[in-house]
C-alpha cells in the first residue's frame, strides 16, 4: 500500500483529484448560491466543531470515569453511540445532499489499488470520520490518564475500531450508492426509509405499552440482548479493553482477533463493490428492447371526466398517474392515517389513561383533515417541481395556463377529498364518528384552507419553482421560499380557524364555525378566480426562469 | 408581412448584456423542408426556442401560418409541433399515457388520441415496453418519443431541434421517411443540426445564422452559386481560410459551403505536433 501511494503517478493522482476538488470548491463561490452554501457550511462547521468537543469531553471523562470505578466493560455503553453515529451520520446526509460521483475517475489511467485507496481515502474525508475518530481517540485517552498501563492495548483495541468504522462506513456508503443509482432500487429504499420513519412514530407507544407490565419486558429483551451485544463491535472493543484491564490477555486478544475479522470483512465487502465498480458495471436504468417479434400495441384511451374539458381532463389524469407512478410521493398522502393510529394507541400521563384524541374525540376528524392539507401543500406549492423538462411542453402547447393551473389545483383537491374520507373512516373505525356539526365544520374548514393554499401555491409554483424528483430518495420540498411562505400561510389558516371555532363555542353553536368558514371560502374562491384569470399573463412573465429552473441537470 | 408558413421581422433577443439573435428575418415558405445551421452558440436554439413560443424576443415580430404569434398564440400553437433542445418529456408517464396526454392537450378526442398513440409507438418501435416509464428510456427511445409527440396532431410545422442525436441508424432512417411523407403532404419542416450531411439531404433550403445574425438564407443551389460566384471572384467577405480548396468542377458540399461563409480553422502542421 505504502509504495502504491509513494509510487510517482497515484501521489500525482492523488494531488491533482484534491486540486479539482479544491477548484470545483472554489468556483462555486462564484455563485450566491455558493456563497450561501459556504456560509452555511461553515455554521454547519461551527456547529459540528461545538458537537464534536462537547462530545469528546463527555466521552473521555466517561471512559476515565468507568475505567477508575473498575468498571471498563461499561466503554460499551461510549462506544455504542459513536458507532451508531459513525455509520448512520453519512447514510442520512446522503440522503439530503448530493455527492461527489467518482465513478468519472474511471476513464483515467488508475490502477484498481489507487483507485481503492481514493474511494476510501477521498469518501472519508466526511464529518463522521472526524467526529468518529476525535471521539475514539477521547475515549482512548479517558482510559490512559485513569489507567496509564492500560493505555497500550485500548490504544490497539480502538485504533482496530476506528479502522473497522472507516472501512465499515465506506461499506455502507458504497452499497447505498449503488442502490441509489437505479430508480427501482432507489425507491425500494425510500420505500424502506419511509417505513423504518413511520416504524420510529410507534417506537413510543410499544415502549410504553411493553413497560406497563409487573416486570417489564423491555428490560427481558435488553438482558437477552446483552450477549448478542457483545458480539457486535462497539461491544467486542470493549470486551477486549475490560478483559485486558482484568489480565484475561488471551481472551482479550480473542476479542481484539474477532474486532480484526470485522474489519477485514468490510474491508473484503468494499473490494468486492468498488472491484465491481472499477470493472466498469453497468447500472443504467435504460430498458432493453425486446428480440421477439413486434408485437401490436393497444392503448386505452385517457380517462373521461364529464363536463371537463379534454386538455383539463388530460392534465389532471397526467397529475394522478405521476402520483401513481412515485411510491415516495403517494406513501406520505397515508400518514394522516398513520398519524391516527399512533394517537390512538399512545397512552396520556398516568393519571389520565388515555391519549389526547381518546379524550376529545371530537377533534381526531379537524385534526386528521388538517394534517392531510398539511401533507398535501408540499405538492401545492411546488406545482411544476416534478415536470422538469416537461414544463417546455406546457409553453408549446395550445392550452392556456389557467386550465393548466386549474386542472393540477383540481387533481389536489380530488387527492385532498379521497384522503380526507379515508381520515373520517379511520376516525369512525378507531375513535367514534364525529358528529354531523362537527363534519360539516371541518369540511368547510378543509376547503376554505384549500382555497387559501391553492391561491399561494400557485403563485409560488409560479414565482419560486424548485425541481423536485418523484423518483428521489428523501424529501421533496419546494424553494425555501415556498416553505416559509406554507408555513405563514398555514399559521394564518390555524389563527382563523381557531377563533372561529373559539366564537362558535362561545356561542354554543358548532353550525355558526360551518357558516363563517363557507363565507370565507367564498372570499377565498373569488381571489382563486381572479388568480386563474390572470394566471397566463404570469406564467409567461415568469416561462424562461420556470424553464430553466425546472430544467436544471 | 407576407403568408409564409414562417416569417419572422427584425426577431431579436438579448440576455443582459449579450445579444443572442440580432435582427433576424427568416422567410420559410409552405411545404418547405428547411435547415437552420450556425456554429455553436449562434442563437439557434434561441431562435427557435422564439419561433415556437418558449421563449419571449426582446422585439420583432414573428408569423407562423399567416397568424401573428403574439397576439394568437393559442391558434398558432396548434398547428405547430416542437421538439425542443430538452424534449419536454415526462418523464413518470409511460410512453403510451404522455402521447395519449399530449394528444389530448392538442385537442384530440379520447378515441383519436388513444389510436394515435398506439400507431406513433408502433411505428417508432417503442412497443415492446408498455409498462416502461419515459425516464427509464434510452436517449434515442427518448427522442423518438419526442418526435411521436410532435406530430401526434397532425402539425402543419413542425420544428426540430437536433431529432436525430443519439438516435440509431435503423430509427433514423425510419424518421426520415416519416419527415418526408409530412412534406409531401404538404407540412413545413424546420430542422437544427449540427449534422451538415443530414440537412443536406434533406433540406431543400436552408439558413445560416453566425452570431446571432442570418448571414444566408436560400436553396442550397443558390447557396452553392452565390458561394462559388464569390470564391471565383475571390472576394474577401468570403472567407475560404478554413475551408478545403475546391478542385475545378467540384460541387461544394453543404459543409464547404458552410465553412465559406461562417469561416473557421485547420489545423497548420505546427499546432498539435505532439499528437499522434
Amino acid at each position: 500500500m505504502a509504495a502504491l501511494i509513494l509510487s510517482g503517478q497515484s501521489r500525482a493522482q492523488f494531488g491533482a483529484i484534491a486540486r479539482v476538488r479544491w477548484q470545483l470548491f472554489v468556483n462555486s463561490l462564484r455563485t450566491i448560491r455558493g456563497r450561501l452554501e459556504l456560509v452555511s457550511r461553515i455554521f454547519l462547521g461551527t456547529w459540528f466543531a461545538m458537537l464534536g468537543i462537547g462530545g469528546a469531553l463527555v466521552l473521555g471523562l466517561g471512559a476515565s470515569h468507568f475505567v477508575s470505578e473498575g468498571k471498563p466493560e461499561w466503554l460499551a455503553v461510549l462506544l455504542w453511540p459513536v458507532f451508531l453515529f459513525w455509520q448512520l451520520f453519512p447514510v442520512l446526509a446522503t440522503v439530503f445532499t448530493e455527492n461527489f460521483d467518482s465513478s468519472n475517475l474511471l476513464r483515467f489511467p488508475l490502477s484498481y489499488p489507487s483507485f481503492f485507496l481514493i474511494r476510501l481515502v477521498y469518501g472519508s474525508l466526511d464529518p463522521a470520520t472526524f467526529l468518529g475518530l476525535l471521539w475514539t481517540l477521547s475515549i482512548g485517552l479517558g482510559i490512559g490518564i485513569a489507567a496509564p498501563s492500560q493505555f497500550f492495548w485500548a490504544a490497539l483495541a480502538l485504533g482496530v475500531f476506528a479502522i473497522l468504522n472507516i472501512l465499515l462506513g465506506r461499506v455502507v456508503f458504497a452499497w447505498l450508492e449503488r442502490w441509489l443509482a437505479q430508480r427501482r432500487t432507489r425507491e425500494i429504499l425510500g420505500l424502506l426509509f419511509f417505513l423504518v420513519v413511520i416504524g420510529f412514530q410507534f417506537t413510543g407507544p410499544v415502549v410504553t405499552h411493553l413497560g406497563r407490565g409487573t416486570f417489564p419486558p423491555s428490560r427481558q429483551i435488553a438482558e437477552q440482548f446483552l450477549p448478542l451485544e457483545r458480539l457486535i463491535p462497539p461491544g467486542v472493543a470493549a470486551q477486549s479493553i475490560s478483559l485486558a484491564w482484568r489480565g484475561e490477555i488471551l481472551s482479550a486478544v480473542g476479542a481484539l482477533i474477532l474486532l480484526c475479522g470485522y474489519a477485514l470483512a468490510a474491508l473484503w465487502l468494499l473490494h468486492l463493490r468498488l472491484g465491481a465498480q472499477y470493472r466498469g458495471e453497468n447500472l443504467s436504468d435504460a430498458v432493453a428492447r425486446t428480440t421477439g417479434p413486434r408485437q401490436k400495441l393497444s392503448v386505452a384511451p385517457g380517462w373521461n371526466l364529464p363536463g371537463i374539458p379534454g386538455p383539463i381532463a388530460a392534465v389532471f389524469e397526467k397529475e394522478l398517474r405521476y402520483l401513481s407512478h412515485s411510491a415516495a410521493m403517494l406513501l406520505p398522502m397515508v400518514m394522516p392515517v398513520v398519524v391516527l393510529f399512533i394517537f390512538r394507541f399512545t397512552p396520556g400521563t398516568a393519571a389520565r389513561d388515555a391519549g389526547l384524541l381518546s379524550r376529545a374525540p371530537d377533534l381526531a376528524f379537524p385534526a386528521g383533515a388538517a394534517y392531510a392539507l398539511l401533507i398535501l401543500s408540499n405538492l401545492v406549492y411546488n406545482n411544476f417541481g416534478a415536470e422538469g423538462t416537461g414544463v417546455q411542453f406546457y409553453f408549446a402547447s395550445p392550452v392556456k395556463f389557467r386550465d393548466i393551473l386549474l386542472a393540477k389545483n383540481l387533481a389536489h383537491t380530488a387527492v385532498l377529498a379521497t384522503e380526507i374520507f379515508l381520515v373520517w373512516l379511520g376516525v369512525c373505525y378507531l375513535f367514534a364518528p364525529p358528529s354531523v356539526a362537527i363534519t360539516a365544520a371541518t369540511l368547510a374548514g378543509a376547503l376554505f384552507a384549500l382555497l387559501v393554499n391553492i391561491i399561494a401555491g400557485n403563485v409560488l409554483s409560479l414565482y419560486s419553482p424548485k425541481k423536485v424528483d418523484y423518483g428521489a430518495l428523501g424529501r421533496q420540498r419546494g424553494s425555501q421560499a415556498s416553505v416559509f411562505a406554507s408555513l405563514g400561510v398555514q399559521l394564518f389558516i390555524l389563527a382563523l380557524a381557531f377563533v372561529t371555532l373559539y366564537l362558535a363555542r362561545a356561542y354554543g353553536k358548532i353550525w355558526v364555525a360551518t357558516l363563517i368558514f363557507l363565507a370565507l371560502a367564498a372570499v377565498a374562491f373569488a381571489g382563486y378566480a381572479l388568480l386563474l384569470s390572470r394566471a397566463d399573463q404570469m406564467a409567461l412573465s415568469r416561462r424562461e426562469i420556470l424553464t430553466a429552473e425546472l430544467s436544471r441537470t | 408581412m407576407d403568408a409564409s408558413a414562417i416569417s419572422t421581422q427584425s426577431l431579436t433577443r438579448r440576455f443582459g448584456a449579450l445579444l443572442a439573435v440580432d435582427n433576424v428575418n427568416l422567410r420559410v415558405a409552405s411545404g418547405q423542408f428547411f435547415g437552420f445551421l450556425g456554429p455553436n452558440g449562434a442563437g439557434k436554439s434561441t431562435t427557435i426556442k422564439m419561433l415556437t413560443g418558449l421563449l419571449a424576443p426582446s422585439s420583432g415580430r414573428i408569423e407562423l401560418l399567416g397568424l401573428d404569434f403574439a397576439s394568437r398564440s393559442v391558434e398558432v400553437k396548434r398547428q405547430i409541433g416542437v421538439v425542443p433542445e430538452g424534449m419536454a418529456l415526462f418523464g413518470r408517464l409511460t410512453g403510451a399515457e404522455y402521447l395519449n396526454f399530449v394528444g389530448r392537450m392538442y385537442g384530440l378526442d379520447r378515441g383519436t388520441a388513444a389510436k394515435r398513440a398506439a400507431e406513433l409507438l408502433d411505428f417508432m418501435q417503442l412497443a415492446d415496453q408498455p409498462k416502461a416509464l419515459v425516464t427509464d428510456y434510452s436517449h434515442g427511445m427518448q427522442k423518438k418519443l419526442a418526435l411521436a409527440a410532435a406530430v401526434i396532431h397532425a402539425p402543419k410545422i413542425l420544428f426540430l431541434d437536433e431529432p436525430f442525436e443519439g438516435v440509431d441508424a435503423i430509427a433514423s432512417g425510419t424518421l426520415k421517411a416519416m419527415l418526408q411523407r409530412m412534406i409531401s403532404r404538404g407540412a413545413t419542416i424546420f430542422l437544427t443540426s449540427h449534422v451538415l450531411e443530414i440537412i443536406e439531404r434533406l433540406c431543400s433550403h436552408v439558413a445560416i445564422i453566425h452570431q446571432g445574425r442570418l448571414v444566408a438564407q436560400g436553396s442550397l443551389e443558390d447557396l452553392r452559386a452565390g458561394v462559388e460566384a464569390q470564391a471565383a471572384a475571390a472576394l474577401p467577405s468570403i472567407s475560404s481560410a478554413g475551408a478545403p480548396a475546391l478542385e475545378p468542377g467540384e460541387k461544394l458540399t453543404l459543409e464547404q459551403i458552410f465553412l465559406r461563409i461562417v469561416g473557421g480553422s485547420r489545423l497548420t502542421d505546427q499546432e498539435l505536433s505532439w499528437l499522434r
